[in-house]
């Protein structure tokens, strides 16, 4: 039987006095890969702000509720902590603030949340350590602050390994191959797919069906013009891949 | 005011050059009064009308007040509501510790520094602490002694509901190729609402080849005023480093004269404050270069939230004949709420030709964007503002060269 984990229902939303998510209907099951791909400007980025709760983004009407709960009436640290996580296109530089001291609080915050005792330096030290491996994240970049001077690849990378240590029950992937060569794509790829299992789902919004080659969706949503206008299985990726997105801009 | 000072028979005043300064402070002090809005140098900050508080002031120890500690080892200088309390560690040789009213008594050598670089015409809260001169230490280092261990005076007010009025003079001498580290400390304990008035002078004498390394803590009851001076005189190859964290008090002024007066005397004096509600703390600060081949840096950074009010003013003034000389200054303040304020004036003074001066300021507020990046990791929206808080001064604080005084600026800056 499927259990649903992310079910957004007739969403509306705007930014400022522009109403960019107009009537979005999607129901992720657990351990679902979906893929929502559009051409620029469809609201794709905004559609994983509204469902983070980054202030701006402001519900108009619909729900959306996420392991049953009214995901909308939590702050932005809840819904991390309750298991949501954005891979952000442009991930955010925070000087000053060393990168292992930021992981420390957010694996802490979450943990905490789940009525787990938070993990001692040792702990944490060595979960940092046998993720990192697999990201080729090393020491020095965990003392480096927060995504400062980072390429954008190893932004990316820095994303993908907060996700493995936080371990999310649901990942946002928002134009998560932005920025990254051929080579960068693959260990971003790697790592998400070494997540994917039977419980975990994910969305995955892009732009191009490259990413999609690397991380294999179940299913493959059209957006444009604020809600999604046609759905299939990988094979819409490949057919949008050939023909572009005139014909649902058209529509309009 | 004035006529409790008269009412006073304060000791040593059979001491004639003593008993002058008191007369001398009183006088200027009379001449000046409380500084108004009108007083350039105290137009941002508005000091409490002393005539219409009922101040009182204290001449015996309450002996059960014990001294507060610091999470380092140091040789410590306690004073309970601004009465020399003389537990008191072991001190190694070289160094010399006298409660102020004792050096003048008893060390013939305090005439030759109490009271010389303080101008107090200028400073009408300093004129006032000459008048009252009475409690407070004289510290005076050897030639070429290196204290291994800091210095640290812990003045521990514990005033509950009387409206304590007190006097700190300090004298602070290093004499040539000396070395040492000196901590201040203003504490309190009980009422948080406990309203009291700490008024501190230093004076502080560096001789050549020496160095100070000077830290403040001021974390005073958020109901007290505390105003400080201190003029430090730095003659060639000597240096004189100050940090000063302000947290406490109602009206917290901190107020540093630096006179770099022979070749290649140098100073940094950086500061920071953080506070909330209706608080004002004022940095002023005034580097003097009047030699050739002197430097100067000045690093200040606040946070301001609530109804604050945060306040630098910074001058650095190079003499005619002073080239070569290097003066840097910087400030910088966060400001978390829409009704905090920060009111900034940078003062340079260049007389001379072939000097590298330079000054700045910046105000800002915590990055949005920043904080909803923390949120979407799961950390609480206030902890990511104390995280962003700490990053924002961490620059500043990590010029403290002593690793535990620097730990425990950082635990100072993280305690609410």
């Amino acid at each position: 039987m499927k259990i649903p984990l992310l079910e957004i229902e007739d969403l509306y939303a705007r930014v400022g006095d522009k109403e960019i998510i107009k009537g979005f209907n999607l129901t992720i099951n657990e351990g679902e890969v979906h893929a929502v791909m559009g051409p620029n400007g469809a609201g794709k980025s905004t559609l994983s702000y509204v469902l983070t709760g980054k202030p701006g983004y402001e519900i108009i009407s619909g729900s959306v509720k996420f392991k049953g709960k009214d995901l909308l009436a939590m702050s932005p640290e809840e819904r991390a902590r309750e298991g949501v996580f954005l891979i952000m296109q442009y991930p955010v530089e925070i000087p000053g603030v060393p990168t292992s001291t930021f992981l420390k609080h957010s694996v802490n915050a979450v943990r905490k949340h789940h009525h787990l005792p938070e993990l001692d330096t040792m702990e944490f030290i060595k979960l940092l350590r046998e993720e990192g491996k697999k990201l080729g994240i090393d020491n020095e970049m965990l003392k480096r602050p927060v995504n400062v001077g980072f390429s954008g690849g190893e932004k990316k990378r820095m994303e993908t390994f907060q996700m493995s240590i936080l371990k999310p029950d649901f990942a946002i992937l928002d134009e998560a191959d932005s920025g990254l060569d051929i080579d960068a794509l693959k260990v971003v790829a790697d790592g998400v797919n070494a997540l994917r299992n039977e419980k975990r789902s994910m969305l995955v919004i892009t732009h191009y069906q490259r990413l999609l080659n690397y991380i294999v969706p179940d299913f493959v949503h059209v957006f444009a013009d604020g809600h999604i206008v046609k759905s299939g299985d990988k094979n819409l990726a490949l057919e949008l891949e050939e023909k572009g997105y005139a014909e649902f801009v058209r529509e309009k | 005011m004035a006529n409790l000072v008269q009412d006073i028979k304060l000791i040593g005043n059979e001491i004639l050059w003593f008993r002058q300064l008191r007369e001398n402070g009183l006088e200027a002090f009379g001449r000046q009064g409380i500084p108004t809005a009108k007083t350039e140098a105290w137009k941002y900050t508005k000091p409490r009308n002393l005539n219409t508080d009922d101040f009182v002031i204290e001449f015996s120890l309450d002996e059960k007040n014990s001294c507060p500690k610091v999470p380092f080892d140091g040789y410590c200088i306690c004073f309970s509501n601004g009465i020399f309390n003389p537990a008191q560690t072991k001190l190694p040789q070289g160094v010399e510790v006298l409660p102020l009213i004792e050096a003048v008594m008893f060390n013939s050598e305090t005439r030759l520094f109490l009271g010389k670089l303080t101008d107090v015409e200028k400073y009408p809260f300093a004129a006032l602490n000459s008048s009252y001169m009475n409690e407070g230490v004289f510290i005076r280092i050897d030639k070429n002694v290196s204290l291994k261990k800091p210095l640290v005076l812990i003045n521990h007010t514990t005033s509950g509901n009387k409206n304590l009025f007190f006097n700190l003079r300090n004298l602070i001498v290093l004499e040539e190729g000396a070395e040492a580290e000196f901590v201040e400390y203003y504490t309190y304990s009980g009422d948080v609402k406990s309203r009291y008035f700490a008024n501190v002078v230093n004076e502080v004498f560096i001789g050549r080849n020496s160095r100070l390394n000077h830290y403040k803590l001021q974390n005073e009851a958020f109901k007290s005023d505390h105003i400080a001076l201190t003029t430090v005189q730095v003659k060639r190859d000597g240096e004189y480093n100050s940090f000063c964290l302000q947290k406490g008090a109602d009206i917290g002024r901190n107020e540093t004269r630096v006179i770099l007066k022979e070749e290649n005397a140098r100073t940094n004096v950086d500061a920071a404050y953080i506070m909330n509600g209706w608080a004002t703390l004022d940095t002023t600060t005034d580097v003097e270069h009047l030699a050739p081949y002197t430097y100067s840096g000045q690093l200040v950074k606040g946070v301001v939230g609530g109804d604050a009010k945060g306040v630098f003013q910074g001058k650095i003034h190079i003499a005619p004949h002073a080239v070569k000389t290097e003066g840097r200054q910087l400030h910088k303040a966060l400001l978390l709420t829409d009704t905090a304020e920060i009111d900034c004036k940078p003062e340079l003074e260049i007389f001379a030709d072939d000097v590298k001066c330079s000054h700045g300021a910046a105000s800002g507020e915590l990055d949005e964007e920043q904080l909803f990046y923390m949120q979407s990791r799961g950390i609480g929206r206030e902890e990511a503002k104390q995280m962003l808080i700490d990053a924002y001064l961490d620059d500043v604080v990590n010029h403290i060269a002593n690793e535990k005084i620097k730990s425990w600026f950082k635990e100072n800056i993280q305690a609410k």
